[in-house]
């Protein structure tokens, strides 16, 4: 059985971003697919609402998320094999590795004093550092508050 | 949620935003987290786990109590 529509346009996204490391629009993803860009704009909707994408406010056809990636750049750059990600927090962060299955860096900062603070993906395992992570937001506010969160 | 170098940083950072100190996770408790979440992302398969599966991914790193269940009402209507 061929997969829906937005199983299509969503794999078409991750795909795009593992391999070029930017979010394609939805006319790049209607031209890719040969599908109408009325119909990827609607299934860019539908992903949105089932949590899987967070669309750019004020442009529906424009992806500001694809977690664990970022649309745009961010203080949350990730080095994998030679190309630059960007991730949405310290955890989308080590979710690029994690969802790429590969090794990485990720020249971090200390959220107040801007101390760096580089983590590393290693064989499938973080290299142990001086660090904690502190969750400012409640579980039951992360969606309402995704780009703060 | 945000990166420090330690406890007297996050409690820096709390003073100087005015916001209560909340919970903290190691390195290990996210990478956890960060593994659940995404190892499968890139498939047909994937999907953002569902409240009651966050319950458990939480508990089973340590993580529980209402700031960590997404339908906990206590917490829904908080700023």
């Amino acid at each position: 059985m061929s997969p829906d529509l937005d199983t299509t346009v969503k794999l078409h996204i991750y795909r795009a971003i593992a391999e070029t490391t930017n979010a394609p629009s939805a006319a790049e993803v209607a031209r890719d697919l040969g599908v109408g860009s009325s119909e990827v704009e609607a299934a860019f909707g539908r992903l949105y609402s089932r949590g899987l994408l967070v669309l750019e406010p004020g442009d529906p056809t424009r992806i500001r998320m694809a977690p664990p990636f970022s649309g745009i750049e961010t203080a949350f750059p990730v080095e994998v094999r030679g190309r630059r990600y960007y991730a949405n927090c310290v955890w989308d962060a080590l979710g690029v590795p994690a969802a790429l299955h590969e090794d990485a860096v990720i020249p971090a900062s200390d959220g107040f004093s801007g101390e760096p603070i580089t983590l590393e993906v290693r064989d499938g395992r973080p290299v142990p550092q001086e660090c904690v992570i502190h969750f400012a937001v409640p579980a039951a506010r992360w969606w309402h508050d995704i780009v703060y969160t | 949620m945000l990166l420090f170098r330690s406890e007297e940083t996050v409690e820096r950072w709390c003073e100087a935003h005015r916001v209560p100190r909340r919970p903290l996770v190691n390195l290990e408790q996210l990478w956890h987290l960060a593994v659940v979440w995404y190892e499968n992302r890139l498939t047909a398969e994937s999907r953002r786990p569902t409240p009651q599966d966050m319950v458990g991914i939480f508990a089973s790193v340590g993580l529980e109590g209402p700031f960590w269940d997404p339908a906990a009402d206590s917490w829904a209507g908080a700023s």
